[in-house]
């Protein structure tokens, strides 16, 4: 077989981190080629590299053999890369034929060659097996199969001898999963190379030749598919962990503070219960899509609820907006800080202190009680660095803004926090220093719910996980059966291993 | 990262030191900056004219924009808010004075509070659609604006009505705008100063004032921190309405007569002075301080530019809407500059 594509030492630096380290990669013409790896791995930076996002990356890519600077993704796309992305890049209210044909529209003098596009985009359709449906059909009124269909549809037109596939399936259901990998495969007789990334083990396990594993930014290795096991294939990704430098607690849970029954919302989670108890760290593993954060944001008032109750040291608590989330003493870290979590153009106090506002006000008028005291506090327990109240938060790095954010809730003083991927992107000071905060405000006896896709992280600060899949809570691990490769697997819903129910 | 507690090292007094200095900046030139432009324009006026630093023109200047200053407050609020502007201010500025005269016969008193419910209820209207359904600011009340306007023509045939200045109330309404206290401080002064310090309390040194702060730098920030969003947007919408209510009181007490065009101008004026005054479009930026200083430029401007040779009325619309222009520029210039994708 002849190498479509070829990597040789590539590296991308972020500001901060080395995103990709020396990856050399060697994909076949016609082959199916899965990348693994966990959140944060460097998978989604090598793609980004090859659709020609950087031009500031390091080491050689060959494509047939001849050396390409990827340095713009018209460069990519000439040398016959093509992507196909997580989220759908497609504008809904215009024609899946203009879609598809978007900056390749034919002309004839200037003006648009309507038959030709009609003609192409028939064409491009018919390789996707959507020869059924008319060109001219706006994209927002397809299913989201056939939208995502109609996206796999543009990148082969382009005729890649190359396609990316990000989380193609995300989206799918388990026969439209089946009539994907019937047009993967369909492909690579075709002689085309696909690169196939994904967290689903089982899809990978179904589709790929070969599969090669990255690891915090490094390639630990290329495989032939039946070479591998899942528990190897999973033990690839995870690696030795890293999990000494979470710290260790010895305290054990007390009384019951928070107990869930039931609670639902249609189409996102389904009848899911579980407790926790003061002094512990709940953690709620599953893949990216299972519902983790949809049931935590419900279960803030943030989102609505369809069913279900939740009780709070005993007493029926219904919130309906964060106001009353927050006023009962539930403390929801988002994931998404920049656009959820602070206000970036204000300072750092400010930030600090935006969730207890009324608690310094004496009838209504700002008095600031403790808040110089509050802050510097914080600050310090924190390590917020620069320790400068009066500083834009937007001029933080990320690992102290993230330090803000989990200071604004620790000053709310919650019964109950919630962490939703509390570390993500972050320097790893700071995330030490986070998990020490969170461990410190559980060993005094507060409770907290931490989502998170790291699953060293997870394992190492959690009393207990709890795996959620599609939408439900299929299971707890717990002990000294709490691995990474025990959720990693569970999570993918392969044998479930230490799940207790 | 440096995670020494015993002393600080010396890149922490750096960054201590940057930061402190970065805030006298701020604190000094930031919403400040305009008054160096007040303190130009009371130059320039000076070498043009030799009275114009005489105290009487000075306090008639102030007398000028006294009106502009009390709408452009309430604005203050909505821009903080992130919601831009009540485009429906002439009209509530109209209706106001329209009411009060009609209420007159009750009582001055009366009438004033007539006149400021009216302007209450008209920005309550406007604070439940964009606050509460989330309707577009601009849109919502450029349509409110219509709507209201074309309801108050229809009603009252685009008459003017007067004020009776034979009768009490007549009188007590119209020493509103031509009063004065302690001999020399006019009363429409004094109703600027007033509003401009509430306007300052509110917005500083209340918990409302820091909510609606945090809600215009990042709403969804906000509200999952627990803020009221939506009413905090409501509000800022009522107390524009009533800032707009008084301002066309005045308005009304210098004109003598309720008429529907009495606010036309008023709401691109007022952004003006609230935006040259520093508070950002974006949002959650921006103090009094700043607000009172655009309107003294506003008001200088309307002084120092007949005095300079060719400048009629249309050459200073003209030159009010370009500078306009080049200081929301400037705004959105120095915010992308700073790597703000929301500017």
């Amino acid at each position: 077989m002849s190498t479509a594509l070829e990597l040789k030492g590539v590296s991308k630096r972020y500001p901060g981190t080395l995103a990709v380290s020396e990856v050399d990669l060697h994909v076949y013409a016609g082959e199916v080629h899965a990348l693994l790896g966990e959140n944060g791995a460097g998978k989604s930076t090598l793609m980004k590299i090859l659709a020609g996002s950087f031009d500031d990356y390091t080491g050689d890519v060959f494509v047939d053999g001849n050396r390409i600077e990827l340095h713009t993704p018209a460069i990519a796309r000439a040398a016959g890369i093509g992507m196909i992305h997580q989220e759908l890049s497609l504008a809904p209210p215009i024609s899946i034929a203009e879609n598809i044909l978007a900056g390749r529209l034919p002309t004839r003098l200037g003006m648009l060659d309507r038959p030709a596009m009609l003609i192409e985009a028939r064409r491009c359709l018919a390789l996707v097996g959507l020869d059924h449906l008319g060109p001219l059909t706006p994209v927002e009124e397809l299913a989201q199969h056939e939208a995502q269909l109609v996206e796999i549809a543009r990148a082969l037109g382009r005729e890649p001898r190359i396609l990316v596939m990000d989380e193609p399936t995300s989206s799918l259901s388990r026969e439209e999963v089946q009539r994907l990998f019937e047009i993967i495969r369909g492909l690579r007789h075709r002689g085309i190379a696909v690169i196939y990334i994904s967290h689903h083990l089982p899809e990978v396990f179904e589709v790929a030749d070969r599969v090669t594993v990255l690891r915090d930014g490094r390639k630990v290795g290329t495989h032939e598919i039946g070479e591998l096991s899942s528990q190897q294939l999973v033990k690839m990704m995870v690696g030795s962990a890293v999990s000494d430098l979470i710290p260790q607690r010895s305290a054990q849970p007390g009384e019951l503070r928070l107990r869930v029954e039931g609670l639902s919302r249609w189409g996102f989670f389904h009848d899911c219960s579980f407790q926790v108890r003061a002094g512990e760290i709940l953690g709620i593993g599953g893949l990216s899509g299972a519902g983790r954060s949809e049931l935590v944001r419900s279960l803030c008032g943030i989102d609505p609820r369809d069913g279900g109750r939740i009780l709070l040291n005993d007493r029926e608590i219904a919130p309906r907006n964060c106001a009353e989330a927050v006023r009962t003493g539930l403390a929801y870290l988002t994931e998404d800080r920049k656009r959820e979590g602070l206000a970036l153009r204000l300072t750092l106090a400010e930030n600090l202190l935006a969730a207890i506002i009324p608690r310094q006000c004496r009838m209504g008028v700002y008095v600031g009680r403790d808040r110089s005291e509050i802050v510097s506090r914080n600050m310090d327990s924190l390590h917020i660095q620069p320790p400068e109240p009066d500083r834009e938060v937007a001029m933080l790095s990320g690992g102290n803004q993230q330090k803000v954010l989990l200071a604004k809730w620790l000053a709310t003083g919650p019964e109950v926090l919630i962490l939703d991927e509390p570390t993500r992107g972050v320097d790893v000071g700071a995330r030490v220093t986070i998990h020490r905060a969170v461990a410190e405000m559980a060993d005094r006896g507060g409770s907290v719910i931490l989502i998170s896709s790291d699953l060293p992280e997870l394992v190492g600060l959690s009393n207990r996980v709890l795996i959620m899949r599609h939408g439900h809570l299929v299971g707890e691990i717990s002990g000294d059966r709490c691995t990474e490769e025990a959720v990693l697997l569970a999570a993918n819903g392969e044998e479930p291993v230490g799940l207790a129910r | 990262m440096s995670q020494s507690n015993e002393s600080p090292s010396g890149v922490t007094i750096f960054w201590q030191k940057c930061g402190r200095l970065a805030g006298y900046w701020r604190a000094v030139f930031g919403s400040g900056s305009v008054y160096l432009f007040v303190v130009s324009l009371l130059i320039l006026g000076r070498l043009i004219s030799p009275q114009f630093w005489s105290g009487e023109n000075l306090l008639q200047t102030v007398k000028d924009v006294s009106i502009l200053g009390v709408v452009a407050t309430g604005i203050a609020f909505i821009t903080l808010s992130g919601n831009f502007v009540d485009l429906s201010i002439p009209v509530i500025m109209a209706c106001a004075g329209i009411v009060a005269v009609y209420a007159l016969p009750l009582g001055a008193g009366v009438a004033m509070l007539a006149g400021m419910v009216t302007g209450c209820v008209m920005g309550c209207i406007n604070g439940l659609a964009v606050g509460y359904l989330r309707l577009n600011p601009i849109l919502w009340t450029l349509a409110a604006m219509s709507v209201m306007d074309g309801v108050t023509r229809w009603a009252y045939g685009g008459k003017w009505v007067y004020v009776r200045a034979d009768t009490a109330p007549g009188a007590a309404f119209s020493a509103l705008y031509r009063g004065s206290l302690f001999g020399f401080l006019p009363v429409t002064v004094a109703l600027f100063a007033l509003v401009a310090a509430a306007g300052h309390f509110l917005m500083r040194h209340t918990g409302y004032g820091r909510q609606l702060r945090m809600t215009g730098a990042s709403y969804e920030a906000a509200r999952l921190s627990g803020i009221p969003v939506r009413r905090a947007v409501m509000l800022s919408f009522v107390i524009s309405g009533l800032t707009a209510a008084l301002g066309g009181l005045i308005k009304t007490s210098f004109s003598m007569y309720g008429d529907v065009e009495i606010g036309l101008g008023y709401d691109f004026q007022a952004i003006t002075a609230v935006v040259l005054g520093g508070v950002t479009l974006a949002g959650g930026r921006g103090a009094m301080s700043g607000v009172v200083g655009g309107v003294l430029v506003m008001g200088l401007l309307g002084r120092v530019l007949p005095l300079i040779p060719h400048v009629g009325q249309d050459e200073q619309y003209a030159i009010r809407g370009a500078l306009f222009v080049a200081v929301v520029g400037l705004n959105l210039l120095t915010l992308r500059r700073a790597g703000r994708s929301d500017a």
